[in-house]
């Protein structure tokens, strides 16, 4: 049984019985999972090792179509369409459903060319256009103060806590309308984290938002709606608060209080 | 003896005899060294850059031709061998993951590495030498570039599988096409050892002889139409070194360590570029 509310606001993502399947196992590794994404809040994805959570994150942007084999059953709505369809253009999807990972992911480029990537992919070459964007990206992100000086220089040159910013700044730029964020703070320290999880806050003034995470505390500082998973199937969806405070789920509330996981 | 005394003792020994074998190594090393910069040096002279081949107890042999003709050679091996080793090596770690027809080409590649380099001139003596129906610069080149392919071709897919996977992924998720993810991120970020690769893929093949007698052959005198019989910096060195004349037996010495310094040298900046990679 799973308790999963509908959200009052609009919703940007609908999963509707999705199924995944690995290309290295028999059985589905998400089972039968529906859930409502809503439009600019911050959902957050919690559950033990193993759950499925991350999978079910990089479904949203089709990050397992890289590897040959791995199955997708169901629908993930998106602008009215089944983003699972086999004729669903990749590249245009991944503009509007951006991605930040688990280790911040610099390319080995300057500061400038990382944040302009995503925009010369979609054809922006006026140099002040360019400068423009990438200069908003990385004012939103809050990392322009502190890279506004070395814009040429190398990005592997900023710390774990810069580079994460920057591939933020890296993702906001193309003007996504969702953002999946994979644990984007377990390689980080705690000021830098902080920090991330402000940025997070901030910007879901214009994008939604998905984080998976390992904790809880920060699901619960973050989100609007939070999601608990377990062996690939969703226990429960509901408003953070309500959920950590009264979890309709047995599961969900030997979860949060530690019983196991 | 106690225990600890025994292990002490045999610690000694090991010690001392692998020490022993380290320095009987490096001795062999530096005595080469030593005897090729004694005497190409003394044979070196700038004449040698000017003058090309000339019969013996001539006053003004050289070695241009042989300098111009082994680089003529290098280039035009490196010129077929490197855009084939570096996209072959592109499509074993990007393209064939895992796929079975991969696995049986870096086999394969792993073989060639290690075929005799005169069985591969041999082969190019077969199929360019014999239907052209003389030597040239060419099948030269052409043996080369076959010795250098394997060599480009594993330490690319190597140094292209180093580039960690989330780096692939974070491009993708921008939105980029494969090929522009492969060339402006993943040849990015492998930069330095592919370069590293290439350069000692050249290095590698810079010193072969045996291949080289049976395509480019030799010619005594200035040549740079690529077509004809070639002289190259080895072949040349193999024939004055033993001939009977001393003055053709300088010119050897002075080929020899000009070819060792160009090698030497080719090393040297694969090496820096690995070190300057690994500082960062």
């Amino acid at each position: 049984m799973a308790t999963i509310i509908d959200v009052p606001e609009e919703k940007v993502l609908h999963v509707n019985n999705f199924e995944f399947t690995y290309a290295s196992s028999e059985t589905p590794n998400i089972k039968k999972l529906s859930m409502p994404i809503a439009k600019n809040c911050v959902t957050a994805l919690i559950g033990p090792s193993g759950c499925g959570k991350t999978t079910l994150l990089r479904s949203f942007n089709r990050m397992h179509d890289l590897y040959p084999g791995n199955t997708y059953e169901g629908e993930v709505l998106f602008e009215g369409r089944n983003i699972l369809d086999a004729k669903e253009d990749l590249i245009q999807l991944r503009t509007k459903i951006g991605m930040i990972f688990q280790k911040p992911t610099a390319f080995p480029m300057s500061i400038f060319d990382n944040v302009a990537y995503g925009l010369r992919l979609q054809g922006i070459k006026n140099k002040s256009e360019l400068g423009d964007r990438v200069e908003k990206a990385l004012k939103d992100a809050a990392i322009w103060n502190e890279a506004k000086d070395r814009l040429k220089h190398d990005a592997n040159g900023l710390s774990g806590g810069q580079q994460q910013r920057l591939c933020i700044a890296r993702a906001i730029a193309v003007e996504p309308e969702v953002l999946l964020f994979d644990e984007p703070t377990s390689a980080l320290d705690p000021i830098s984290t902080q920090g991330i999880e402000m940025l997070v806050s901030e910007l879901k003034e214009r994008v939604s938002i998905i984080i998976v995470t390992h904790n809880m505390q920060q699901a619960a500082r973050v989100s609007d709606y939070t999601g608990f998973m377990y062996l690939g199937e969703l226990i429960e969806l509901g408003e953070t608060e309500e959920l950590f405070v009264t979890p309709k789920e047995k599961l969900t509330e030997e979860y949060i209080t530690g019983k196991f996981g | 003896m106690t225990y600890r005394n025994k292990r002490i003792i045999m610690n000694n020994i090991i010690m001392t005899l692998s020490t022993i074998s380290a320095f009987i190594g490096l001795g062999f090393l530096f005595w080469i060294l030593g005897v090729l910069v004694f005497n190409g040096i003394e044979a070196l002279n700038l004449a040698i850059f000017i003058n090309e081949g000339a019969p013996p107890g001539y006053e003004q042999s050289g070695l241009k031709h042989a300098l111009v003709g082994q680089l003529l050679i290098v280039l035009y091996a490196t010129a077929i061998g490197v855009p084939l080793g570096v996209m072959a090596g592109t499509y074993l770690s990007e393209y064939g993951q895992g796929s079975k027809l991969a696995e049986t080409i870096r086999d394969i590649s792993d073989i060639m590495m290690s075929a005799p380099s005169i069985v591969i001139g041999a082969f190019v003596y077969a199929i360019i030498v014999i239907p052209m129906g003389h030597f040239s610069g060419y099948a030269g080149a052409a043996a080369l570039a076959i010795i250098m392919i394997p060599i480009i071709l594993r330490t690319t897919d190597d140094m292209l599988q180093l580039v960690p996977s989330t780096l692939r992924e974070a491009a993708f998720a921008l939105g980029a096409p494969k090929y522009k993810v492969i060339i402006q991120v993943v040849y990015r970020g492998a930069k330095a050892g592919v370069l590293t690769g290439i350069l000692l893929g050249i290095a590698r093949v810079a010193g072969e002889t045996a291949p080289l007698l049976f395509t480019s052959f030799n010619d005594n005198f200035m040549n740079t139409d690529m077509s004809e019989a070639m002289a190259s910096l080895t072949v040349t060195m193999y024939n004055y070194a033993t001939s009977p004349y001393e003055d053709w037996q300088r010119l050897g010495w002075a080929a020899a360590f000009i070819l060792s310094m160009f090698i030497l040298g080719l090393n040297i900046i694969g090496r820096l570029f690995l070190l300057r990679k690994r500082g960062k």
